[in-house]
C-alpha cells in the first residue's frame, strides 16, 4: 500500500482527480451555463440521445399501452360517451340559437308596430300536399287565439292569412293564391295602389302578381309594394314585395306588375300572426268578441 | 274446401286482426310521407285502398275507402269528406269488380287503379281550379294534376308488391269450420 501512495501511477490519478474538482469549481462559477467541454459533448450526442430516447419513447409507450390496455379502452369508451353528449349539447345548442334569432327578428315586429298583437312564434307543420299555391299548416290555433282571417307574416314581410283554423292547427293561404287580394301601395310614393293577387303562371316562380294599377303612376322596377291597409284584413305599410316587371293587364285597361315577394313562401319554417292590429275590420273583431 | 278445426279458427282471427293492422300502419306511414316536404307526391292513399279492397269485403273496403279519402282531404288541404266519398265509391266498385268479375292479377289492378286515380286527379282539378276560371288554370292540369296521376300509377306498383306480401303473409286460405261445414250439408239435404 506505501508503495502504491508513493507510485507515479497514484499521483497521475490524484492530479486528475484534483483536475475534475478543478473542472467542477469552474461549472460552480459559471452560474448555470455549462462548460465550454460539457457543451461541445451535448452537441456531439444530442442526435444519438434523441434517437435513442425517441426508441425508448416507443418501446415504454408499447409497453405502457400492453400493460395498461384496459384502462386505455375505458378511458376511450368514458371520452366516446364524453363526446356524444358534447355533440347533443351542440345540436341542441344550434337549435336554440337559430330559434333565438328567428325570435329576436320577431320583437322587431313587436318593436316596429306596436299596434301589433301578435301571437306565439309558430312552426310551419308541413305544406300541403300538391297545392300549386304552397298553402300550409302552423302548430297554432284558435286554442292559441289565432282566428280565420288573421294575417300570417314573418320579420320580412307578409306570408298570407289563416283560411282553416282548429284548436290546435291552422292552414295558411299564402299571397301567391288567387284566392287572396291584398290591397298595396307603393312604399316610395305611397300613391300607386293596386291589388296583390296570386297566378298560376307566376306561382310556378314562386311570385305573385299586382294587377289594377292606373295607367298613369310611378311605379318602377325594384319598387317596394306594401300593405295599404284599407280592407281591414291587413295591418297598414307591411311590406309585401318588390316589382320586378311592369306591363299591361290582359285587357289593356290597367297596369301589372311582376312581384318577388319578400318572404320565400315555399321554403317557411315559422312565421307569426297578426291577431289585432289598429284599423282591424270591425266585423271581424265583433266575430271575435 | 277444407274444413277448419277451432285451433285454425283462433290464427284465422289472430291472422286477419294483424293484416288490418299491418294495413293501417302502411296507411299511417304514407301520411306521413305524404305530409313531408314541399315536392309534389303520389296520393299513396289511391293504390293503397283500391289495393286492399280487391282482397276484403265490402264493408272492410268501404270502411278503408273513407279513411284513405280523409287522410288525402287533409294531407291536400280539401273539403273535408270530398275524396272520402270519391274513394268510399271507387273502393267498393273495386272490390265488386275483383270479386265478380276480374282475377286479382297486377294488370288488373294497374289499370283500377289508373282510372281512379285519373279520375281522383280531375275531380280535384275541376272542383278546386277550373270552377274558378283563373288565369292559364289548363297549366295546373299539366303541370300538376298529370304529374301527380303518374307519380301514383309510379307508385302503385310499389304498393301492389308491398300489399301482395302483406297477404301472403296474413291473409288466411277459404276454410270452413266443422259447425259451418255439418250446417251446410244439413242445409243441402234439407233442400233435396
Amino acid at each position: 500500500m506505501r508503495d502504491f501512495l508513493k507510485s507515479t501511477r497514484f499521483k497521475i490519478l490524484l492530479a486528475f482527480l484534483a483536475f475534475l474538482i478543478g473542472i467542477m469549481i469552474y461549472s460552480v462559477t459559471k452560474g448555470g451555463y455549462s462548460v465550454s467541454g460539457a457543451s461541445f459533448l451535448n452537441s456531439i450526442t444530442k442526435p444519438f440521445r434523441a434517437a435513442s430516447n425517441r426508441i425508448s419513447m416507443k418501446m415504454e409507450n408499447t409497453v405502457d399501452k400492453l400493460s395498461n390496455a384496459d384502462q386505455y379502452y375505458e378511458e376511450n369508451e368514458r371520452l366516446k360517451k364524453q363526446i356524444g353528449e358534447l355533440n347533443a349539447q351542440l345540436t341542441e345548442y344550434d337549435a336554440i340559437k337559430a330559434e333565438v334569432e328567428e325570435l329576436r327578428k320577431f320583437v322587431t315586429i313587436k318593436e316596429v308596430h306596436e299596434d301589433y298583437l301578435l301571437s306565439q312564434p309558430c312552426k310551419v307543420l308541413g305544406y300541403v300536399t300538391n297545392d300549386p299555391f304552397k298553402s300550409f299548416t302552423i302548430d297554432k290555433g284558435s286554442a292559441d287565439g289565432i282566428l280565420v282571417n288573421c294575417p300570417v307574416v314573418t320579420a320580412e314581410g307578409l306570408v298570407g292569412i289563416t283560411v282553416e283554423v282548429s284548436k290546435h292547427v291552422s292552414t295558411v293561404r299564402t299571397i301567391l293564391s288567387p284566392d287572396l287580394s291584398v290591397a298595396a301601395v307603393a312604399s316610395s310614393s305611397g300613391a300607386d295602389q293596386g291589388i296583390i293577387e296570386g297566378n298560376v303562371l307566376s306561382s310556378e316562380n314562386g311570385r305573385t302578381k299586382l294587377i289594377h294599377v292606373p295607367k298613369k303612376n310611378k311605379l318602377k322596377r325594384g319598387d317596394l309594394m306594401i300593405t295599404a291597409g284599407t280592407s281591414g284584413l291587413f295591418p297598414k305599410d307591411y311590406p309585401i314585395g318588390t316589382i320586378l316587371e311592369i306591363g299591361l293587364d290582359s285587357n289593356g285597361l290597367s297596369v301589372c306588375a311582376e312581384i318577388q315577394p319578400c318572404v320565400d313562401v315555399s321554403r317557411l319554417t315559422s312565421v307569426i300572426v297578426i291577431t289585432d292590429f289598429s284599423g282591424k275590420k270591425e266585423e271581424d273583431k265583433k266575430n271575435e268578441d | 274446401m277444407r274444413i277448419r278445426t277451432t285451433r285454425e279458427q283462433h290464427i284465422l282471427h289472430i291472422k286477419t286482426a294483424l293484416r288490418w293492422i299491418v294495413y293501417y300502419l302502411l296507411i299511417f306511414l304514407s301520411f306521413i310521407i305524404m305530409t313531408s316536404g314541399t315536392l309534389y307526391k303520389p296520393i299513396l292513399f289511391v293504390p293503397l285502398a283500391i289495393g286492399i279492397s280487391i282482397r276484403n269485403n265490402l264493408y272492410g273496403s268501404a270502411v278503408t275507402g273513407a279513411f284513405c279519402g280523409l287522410l288525402t282531404d287533409i294531407c291536400c288541404g280539401r273539403l273535408f269528406g270530398f275524396n272520402a266519398v270519391i274513394l268510399t265509391f271507387f273502393c267498393i266498385a273495386a272490390s265488386l269488380l275483383f270479386e265478380l268479375y276480374l282475377k286479382d292479377r297486377f294488370i288488373n289492378f294497374l289499370i283500377i287503379t289508373a282510372a281512379v286515380s285519373y279520375i281522383q286527379c280531375w275531380l280535384d282539378y275541376k272542383f278546386y281550379y277550373q270552377i274558378w276560371e283563373y288565369e292559364n288554370v289548363g297549366r295546373i292540369f299539366t303541370r300538376v294534376s298529370l304529374k301527380v296521376w303518374i307519380y301514383t300509377v309510379i307508385s302503385s306498383v310499389f304498393v301492389y308488391l308491398l300489399l301482395k306480401l302483406v297477404n301472403r303473409l296474413l291473409m288466411p286460405k277459404e276454410h270452413l269450420t266443422i259447425e259451418e261445414a255439418i250446417n251446410t250439408n244439413i242445409q243441402s239435404e234439407n233442400r233435396r
